[in-house]
């Protein structure tokens, strides 16, 4: 409500709710009769129609199903950009890195707010909000025991403080007070999970990956997303010999699966696979069985472990027979951790990627996308690779169910399988995973950054291969709303302008790209002009080109102090100069050509006669015999031919043709060759 | 015509500078165009080539240098403002998309030419853009027919059928007396609760009630001004409980205390007297005693002895006289209701007009 604005001073009327009750206890007991029966005898209604009232059941929902009902019925504004960003001119974000860069402030934004209310709780004491929303409040982060003792040793634990655990676990071993195993197992957990560095650090770093991931998908696959990516690209702390973990886990007086398990897990997460396994052997020895997350770490480690193909692969069979002699029940992790470690096995991988497929089934295991993901890679990534159908049955599957999050690696489906159209240059499987992709929930499995990726991979496929009016229909719909186009992305559609001869549209272009803020991209200008400049078109869009070229012209030429101008080439001056002729410019055209001169830069035969009609169309027989001057002190055999023009075309006048006869040629050579060319042009 | 003014503007100026150039390169004195002349850096392009107007493109180059000193040390870093997005509107987007909740007015988002404010001395109210005028007062652009249907549409699934058997009004009346009205209050503060939402209202027509005369009589008496005589309604508003469900149980208590109470009838109501009446009632009055003594006085005075007073009662004459009395007694004393005393007399004493 707009006046809701106003503050809570202003309260409107959401439901006026006025319902009837019976007086009557008829046979059925309805809501309000209870509190009506004394009135029984009241009214003498007929009992016939009485019977016909059917009153329905009252309907119940969750608190947001309505909300989540009204969200359904709005679409995406395809002018708009993202819904995080404010809505206005100025600080919408223009281009992908604007908008990477304002997500993540908006985003650090917030964790400096949540970093105030942590860190000084006392300042936030009063509730508001009625009734109130606890996860709002400060959490309490100080330790509230004091001394030495388990106790105080389990709240540090509680509240991830690894170092002050440490020290209180040494102070209590030295001291000889006996420790639980438990107690002793969860700050194994704390400092396998931290790598045994303090958690703060850890909450910086996930504070700058929450920033990567905007609001909606973050949540739902943060942790375990994170655990992973840390096990496997060494990133974050790595594990260190002899560390607070090792130490602990050494002077133990006894120890549980579960110990050897953390132990395997957080050597697994931090790097350290060699030692993963010995202390998977070591487990073994000991007679205890491991549990299916530690086996999962266990497989994903494997690929590292070996060199071979052939020994990756028997390493990870390995663990999964060891599982059935535990008689662990793998999950879906287990499974999408082998195809992940044989995407690393080459052709093994391939042979025996459906074999695991066929397993899960088996075992009634719903697939997730990551599962599709590590087999889309399997089957299409790397080089001289069969082709195999894969990707329909693939994506045969995906449309018919909409996922929810289960695996870390599940947001990679959607880019890789476009990645894979795009290969495949296969339009129409691409529309089919768009499709699938905006079925039910998929597209939160797109963050920021992939769904940038993903939108300019389709787009570029789209360029390539549809009509030119379905891809500036396309164009239309996602250009700020779903993504930002690369410089690519502009080059595709340039070139899927040209090939269907609708040059037209350039200026449109040109004005995005304006905003995009690639002015400053050569190639881009270069391929801008080129296209403009190639064929002869109507005056009103000759127009249209000659601004885009004065905005080129202005981005070569020095602005800020901080700015270096971007240097002049021929093709470029001389297709501004031909832009400008062509719209009628001549003084324009004029100031293009003394570049020439200035950048050491020689003008080609057609430019300089572009220039020349432009001014015999705007009767400057001025320019014309600056031109030829122009032509002289270069020394450029086309000259002479250039002077016999002015002097056939233009009427000049006495000084006119003086000057034009006191011209000193420089370069005397013979303008044979050229005339040969010039005489096919006109 | 404007857009060819500033194409022309701007050509005219290119044309100058590049003969000043001309000069100054053949002078030897500079072989770059000097920034000043530059029309505009390449980021803020856009505001110095269409939104500024073509007189402001022959300002000097020194003015121009001065503007890009006042904006910042570097250029580059200014941003402008993109384009409203109203430019690319499609004519038949969805407008709810666009305004999806409330909000407030953005002017780069609403493809209207709205103006408002107070208007400049012989001119008209200001734009909207940049408008605070138009930011301050609350907007529907969230909730325009369409969305509201679409909305109505989507929320159908929470809602129950309607029984059919309760088609009209009168039978939802008939079957459902006794109606309950609360009334739920929204706003964006930090509370959700609102004091106000705990009220009840609980309305009955007392006709559905089961009441004799004197029950419904002393009812009335009970509930004093919560009962309106002309539509014959009952309404008990409850709010001295601090929840709803409270208030409510109160309302149906007091409808049931009401209700027995007027079906009782006390000792003392027998010493009801005359003042105590709340309308007039003409049979047994004094009124009516009189009247009959006059006319059997009259018929026995013209010798017609076999009249019995019930005859007189059924006559017409005593029907009018004793409805003019009632009318009299309890409407009060309206030009009307004299005038038809005045008939009704004439006509029982038989005076000729």
């Amino acid at each position: 409500m707009a006046a809701g604005r106003a503050g809570a001073g202003c309260w409107q009327r959401a439901l006026w709710l006025s319902r009837r009750c019976r007086l009557q206890a008829g046979p059925e007991s309805y809501r309000c009769s209870s509190s009506s029966t004394a009135l029984g005898k009241a009214v003498d209604s007929s009992e016939v129609t009485e019977e016909e009232i059917v009153l329905p059941r009252r309907k119940t929902w969750n608190k947001l199903a309505v909300l989540q009902t009204l969200a359904s019925t709005v679409n995406r504004d395809p002018t708009a950009a993202h819904y995080m960003f404010q809505d206005d001119p100025f600080l919408m974000p223009r281009n992908a890195a604007n908008s990477r860069l304002y997500s993540l402030s908006k985003e650090s934004g917030r964790n400096a707010a949540k970093y105030i209310v942590k860190n000084f709780p006392q300042y936030f004491d009063k509730t508001f909000a009625e009734p109130n929303v606890p996860c709002l409040m400060p959490e309490t982060l100080t330790p509230q025991t004091e001394g030495v003792s388990e106790e105080a040793l389990k709240e540090r634990i509680k509240l991830r403080r690894v170092k002050e655990s440490v020290d209180i676990f040494d102070q209590l071993v030295q001291a000889g007070t006996p420790l639980s195993l438990e107690t002793t197992n969860s700050l194994l957990d704390l400092l396998c999970f931290y790598g045994d560095e303090e958690s703060t650090s850890e909450n910086e770093e996930e504070a700058k990956k929450d920033l990567e991931e905007p609001g909606v998908n973050a949540s739902e696959e943060k942790a375990p997303k994170r655990q992973f990516q840390r096990g496997l690209q060494s990133s974050g702390p790595r594990w260190r010999d002899n560390n607070h973990a090792e130490r602990i886990f050494k002077i133990m007086p006894e120890r549980n699966a579960h110990s050897y398990c953390t132990m395997i897990r957080g050597m697994v997460k931090h790097g350290a696979f060699a030692k993963a396994y010995d202390m998977y052997i070591d487990l073994l020895n000991e007679r205890h069985k491991a549990d299916v997350h530690t086996f999962n770490a266990l497989i994903r480690a494997a690929p590292i472990l070996k060199e071979k193909f052939t020994e990756r692969w028997e390493l990870t069979k390995e663990f999964l027979t060891h599982m059935a002699q535990q008689e662990v029940q793998p999950n879906l992790l287990t499974f999408n951790a082998v195809l992940k470690a044989l995407r690393r096995c080459g052709g093994v991988g391939r042979s025996m990627a459906l074999l695991v497929v066929k397993e899960m089934e088996a075992l009634d295991i719903e697939p997730s996308l990551a599962t599709y993901d590590h087999l889309l890679s399997i089957f299409y990534r790397g080089v001289d690779l069969p082709p195999s159908g894969i990707i329909s049955e693939v994506l045969d599957e995906v449309e018919k169910r909409s996922f929810t999050p289960q695996d870390p690696d599940d947001a990679n489906f959607f880019s890789t399988a476009m990645q894979v159209c795009c290969d495949l240059k296969d339009i129409k499987l691409a529309y089919r995973l768009n499709k699938g992709m905006e079925k039910g929930d998929n597209w939160k499995f797109l963050d920021m950054d992939r769904l940038n990726g993903y939108w300019s991979k389709f787009f570029s496929l789209l360029c390539m291969m549809e009509q030119i009016e379905v891809v500036l229909k396309w164009y239309k719909e996602m250009s700020p709303s779903l993504f930002y186009p690369t410089p690519k992305n502009i080059l595709d559609l340039l070139q899927a302008l040209d090939a269907a001869n609708q040059l037209e549209v350039i200026p449109a272009v040109w004005e995005d790209v304006k905003q995009l803020g690639f002015t400053r991209r050569q190639e881009l200008l270069e391929e801008f002009l080129s296209l403009m400049s190639r064929d002869q078109h109507p005056d009103e869009i000759q127009l249209a080109f000659a601004k885009c070229a004065e905005d080129i012209k202005a981005a070569h030429e020095p602005a800020g102090r901080e700015q270096v101008p971007l240097e002049w080439t021929g093709s470029t001056l001389g297709n501004v100069v031909v832009l400008f002729s062509r719209a009628g410019r001549t003084q324009d055209a004029w100031n293009m050509m003394e570049l020439f001169q200035q950048t050491n830069r020689i003008p080609t035969d057609k430019v300089m006669n572009e220039f020349l009609n432009c001014a015999k169309q705007t009767n400057c027989p001025e320019e014309s015999i600056k031109l030829v001057k122009l032509a002289a002190s270069l020394g450029l055999p086309s000259s002479h031919r250039l002077k016999s023009r002015t002097e056939e075309e233009f009427e000049l006048s006495e000084i006119q043709k003086k000057t034009l006869e006191s011209i000193k040629w420089d370069g005397d050579s013979s303008d044979s060759d050229s005339s040969d060319s010039d005489s096919d042009r006109e | 015509m404007a857009a060819r003014a500033g194409l022309w503007g701007r050509a005219g100026l290119w044309c100058g500078e590049g003969l000043s150039l001309a000069g100054l390169s053949r002078a030897g004195l500079c072989c770059r165009p000097g920034p000043g002349g530059v029309p505009a850096a390449p980021c803020w392009g856009r505001a110095a080539y269409s939104s500024v107007p073509a007189v402001s493109d022959r300002e000097g180059p020194q003015q121009r240098e001065a503007s890009i000193r006042r904006r910042g040390r570097t250029p580059q870093s200014v941003r402008s403002s993109a384009p409203p997005r109203t430019e690319r509107m499609a004519v038949d987007q969805d407008w709810s998309s666009v305004y999806p909740t409330a909000a407030a007015f953005k002017p780069a988002s609403v493809p209207l030419p709205i103006r408002m404010g107070y208007p400049v001395k012989r001119g008209v109210p200001p734009p909207k853009e940049g408008n605070l005028e138009l930011i301050k007062i609350p907007n529907f652009l969230h909730l325009t027919p369409p969305a509201i249907k679409k909305h109505c549409a989507a929320l159908k699934d929470f809602c129950t059928e309607w029984p059919s058997a309760l088609d009209s009004d009168e039978k939802c009346e008939k079957h459902f007396p006794i109606e309950i009205e609360t009334v739920d209050y929204v706003s964006s503060g930090t509370s959700i609760r609102n004091p106000k939402a705990r009220v009840v209202t609980l309305r009955v027509k007392l006709s559905n009630l089961n009441l004799d005369d004197h029950a419904k009589k002393k009812l009335v008496k009970l509930v004093g001004e919560r009962y309106c005589r002309e539509t014959d309604v009952l309404t008990i508003v409850t709010d001295r409980c601090p929840l709803r469900r409270q208030n409510y149980d109160y309302g149906m208590h007091l409808l049931t205390v009401l209700y027995h109470e007027s079906w009782k009838t006390e000792k003392w109501e027998s010493e009801k007297s005359e003042e105590d009446m709340e309308e007039y009632i003409w049979e047994n009055s004094r009124s009516q005693k009189n009247a009959l003594d006059t006319l059997l006085r009259i018929k026995a005075s013209e010798n017609v002895s076999d009249v019995t007073e019930d005859e007189l009662l059924a006559s017409e004459a005593v029907k009018n006289y004793r409805n003019s009395v009632i009318a009299l007694k309890n409407e009060g004393e309206t030009e009307g209701n004299m005038s038809q005393y005045k008939e009704s007399v004439k006509k029982l004493l038989n005076i000729p007009a």
